[in-house]
């Protein structure tokens, strides 16, 4: 069969180009090869000597999970006795009426340190969030909004708490501080970013009604975006309750201090007993915010807050038998 | 009543020309129909009359003071609606009063009764008064342009402008905003400016006609001289002779009457009771 002179052309380039991308990829998996050599050299994972402790390791499993043993049927209830009886004991989950803890306890803690720091956050990031919108602020001037909010995420919630200390002490007060101002960062920028999704109609609309500035900004552009604020305000308490976790291991309170403290006294049992609970208190907390964020993006407006929470228990049922 | 003069309005975008020295004068309270196709400038021109453009020549008068901007008298009623989802049609409505309230009064609804009053009126004049506490999103389209119409109507105008209110409607509820459309500007003596691209539309309803092609204005006039000849000027022959003049004969001697470059040469009170019967 013979082939025109266009096609073997056509099949010489073809062969050609699969060569080279064959050697770009070869070098590619070299470099990134070496580079990976490279960094555990720098994080020292050599010299770490994984598996001389991989023995000590293989017994603090067993302080981390009581429950299970060597022997059949593998499994001993009075394990998670263990665990209950830590929880019960540091009121972890239940502080009571009117003692030192919180009705919740340690949890009651962390979820406070995340929802106040959230509420706290909240104004600024509504107003920079506003103020770095194009729409709002002319060009170079929403930058300047945009770049405090920048700085405020450059830096990390735990960085913010030692920059809080000399203010609040080491405690949930500092956290919160910090949980507030990395708010700011986070939900402003989610903001802003909303606002410049937004239609042009219904703000020229406003300017025609001889609205003023503030009347245009928040008829003609936050009517257009209170669904989608609300939902990216409890998406961000979310994430904020998990940070109020870390924070508390370097001692801002609640559930997180309790967990470094057994850390330190090697009271692994102890510390899965924590873990369990920071396991349940966040998924209750996503679980309810991913449940009201859905009701708002599902349009059921005319379903009240009560409603709602009456409703779940029977929502949660469905969703769990589907 | 208010006195519209628009003298040269020339707008250009680039080297583009929307509007290429348009003049015309409406005394007080006409029903205007802007004709043209898609591109002639009619949008345009409804922008500029209201100031959400500004003109690269020319002037828009209210009275005797120019257009220069927004302005509280001036009502634009949109293609799109542009009216608010997120609020029921009385809170929409609501908003034309936005100019006579202060941001925090309008923030938290603490209008004046006589305000709040006004929109449930303007409400009732488009037939929504029942639906006044409905979310505006879950409303169909006819529906939340009339929701339009109120705001534009508790602003409290003097002149009333709408730019192809009914383009996106059905027929049937095209018909029932214009209706309503029209005698919200009777009733409350407003000069309105229409803008269409229907041309059944424009005979039920206009009372007077500015034709635009290419950014020209090629025939303002009243009813009496609104034929075939200035259908045929405006929308060019082709369409026009299959959809309007099906015998084939041809447009030059199909027709008698008013030439297109007739102008508003106070043909108003022969125009009226023509225009004023029909709903």
């Amino acid at each position: 069969m013979s082939h025109s002179d266009r096609v073997r052309d056509r099949y010489a380039d073809i062969a050609l180009a699969r060569k080279v991308r064959a050697v770009v990829l070869a070098i590619g998996v070299v470099v990134t090869t070496a580079a990976f050599y490279y960094a555990l050299t720098s994080v020292g994972f050599f010299a770490a000597n994984i598996p001389r402790y991989l023995p000590n390791f293989l017994g603090a499993l067993g302080d981390f999970f009581p429950f299970l043993t060597l022997s059949f049927p593998y499994v001993d209830p009075a394990g998670f006795l263990e665990y209950w009886t830590f929880v019960e004991e540091r009121n972890l989950i239940w502080g009571g009426f009117g003692g030192d803890t919180p009705l919740l306890g340690e949890a009651g803690i962390t979820l406070a340190m995340g929802f106040a720091g959230t509420v706290m956050g909240f104004p600024l990031a509504l107003l920079f969030g506003v103020l770095g919108s194009g729409r709002v602020t002319p060009f170079p001037f929403n930058f300047l909004f945009r770049g405090i909010m920048s700085s405020i995420r450059a830096i990390p919630a735990l960085v913010w708490a030692l920059i809080f200390i000399p203010l609040g002490g080491i405690g949930p007060v500092t956290a919160t501080l910090a949980i507030a101002t990395d708010t700011i960062g986070n939900l402003g920028r989610l903001f802003t970013d909303e606002l410049e999704e937004i239609e042009d109609g219904p703000i020229e609309a406003m300017e025609t009604t001889g609205a003023n500035k503030p009347q245009t900004i928040t008829f003609g552009m936050l009517s257009q975006v209170t669904t989608p604020f609300i939902a990216w305000t409890l998406y961000i308490f979310e994430i904020n309750v998990r940070i109020a976790v870390s924070l508390g291991i370097i001692g801002g309170g609640g559930l997180g201090q309790v967990l470094s403290v057994q850390q330190g006294l090697f009271a692994f049992t102890n510390m899965m007993a924590t873990i369990l609970v920071i396991l349940v208190l966040i998924i209750s907390v996503e679980v309810v915010s991913q449940r009201v964020r859905s009701t708002l993006r599902a349009d059921e407006e005319t379903q009240g807050l009560v409603s709602l929470l009456l409703g779940f228990p029977q929502r949660m049922a469905e969703s769990l038998l589907k | 009543m208010s006195r519209i003069t628009v003298d040269g309005l020339t707008k250009r975008f680039g080297d583009t020309v929307a509007l290429d020295d348009v003049s015309f004068e409406i005394p007080g309270d006409e029903f205007v129909v802007v004709l043209g196709i898609s591109g002639s400038g009619k949008s345009t021109l409804l922008r500029c009359l209201n100031g959400l453009e500004t003109p690269t020549a020319g002037t828009v008068r209210i009275d005797d003071a120019p257009v220069t901007g927004p302005r509280d008298d001036i009502a634009m009623i949109f293609q799109q609606h542009n009216i608010i989802g997120q609020m029921t049609a009385y809170s929409n409505a609501l908003t034309g009063s936005l100019n006579r309230n202060s941001f925090v009064r309008s923030l938290f609804q603490l209008q004046d009764a006589d305000d709040k009053l006004r929109a449930l009126d303007a409400l009732e004049t488009v037939g929504l008064l029942a639906e006044a506490q409905q979310r505006a999103r879950q409303m169909s389209g006819g529906q939340q342009q009339r929701v339009g119409i109120a705001r534009a109507l508790v602003q409290d105008p003097s002149v009333l402008l709408a730019d192809e209110p009914v383009a996106s409607l059905d027929p049937g509820s095209a018909q029932q905003v214009m209706g309503y459309l029209r005698t919200a500007a009777r009733d409350r003596g407003l000069a309105a400016i229409i803008s269409l691209h229907q041309v059944n539309l424009a005979r039920k309803f206009g009372e007077r006609f500015i034709g635009l092609r290419d950014g020209q204005k090629v025939f303002d006039g009243y009813r009496d001289a609104f034929d075939m000849d200035v259908i045929d000027e405006i929308y060019g022959d082709i369409d026009t002779d299959e959809l309007f003049a099906p015998e084939g004969s041809s447009g030059d001697a199909g027709s008698a009457g008013g030439s297109a470059e007739s102008g508003p040469t106070g043909d108003a009170t022969e125009a009226a009771p023509d225009g004023g019967s029909r709903r």
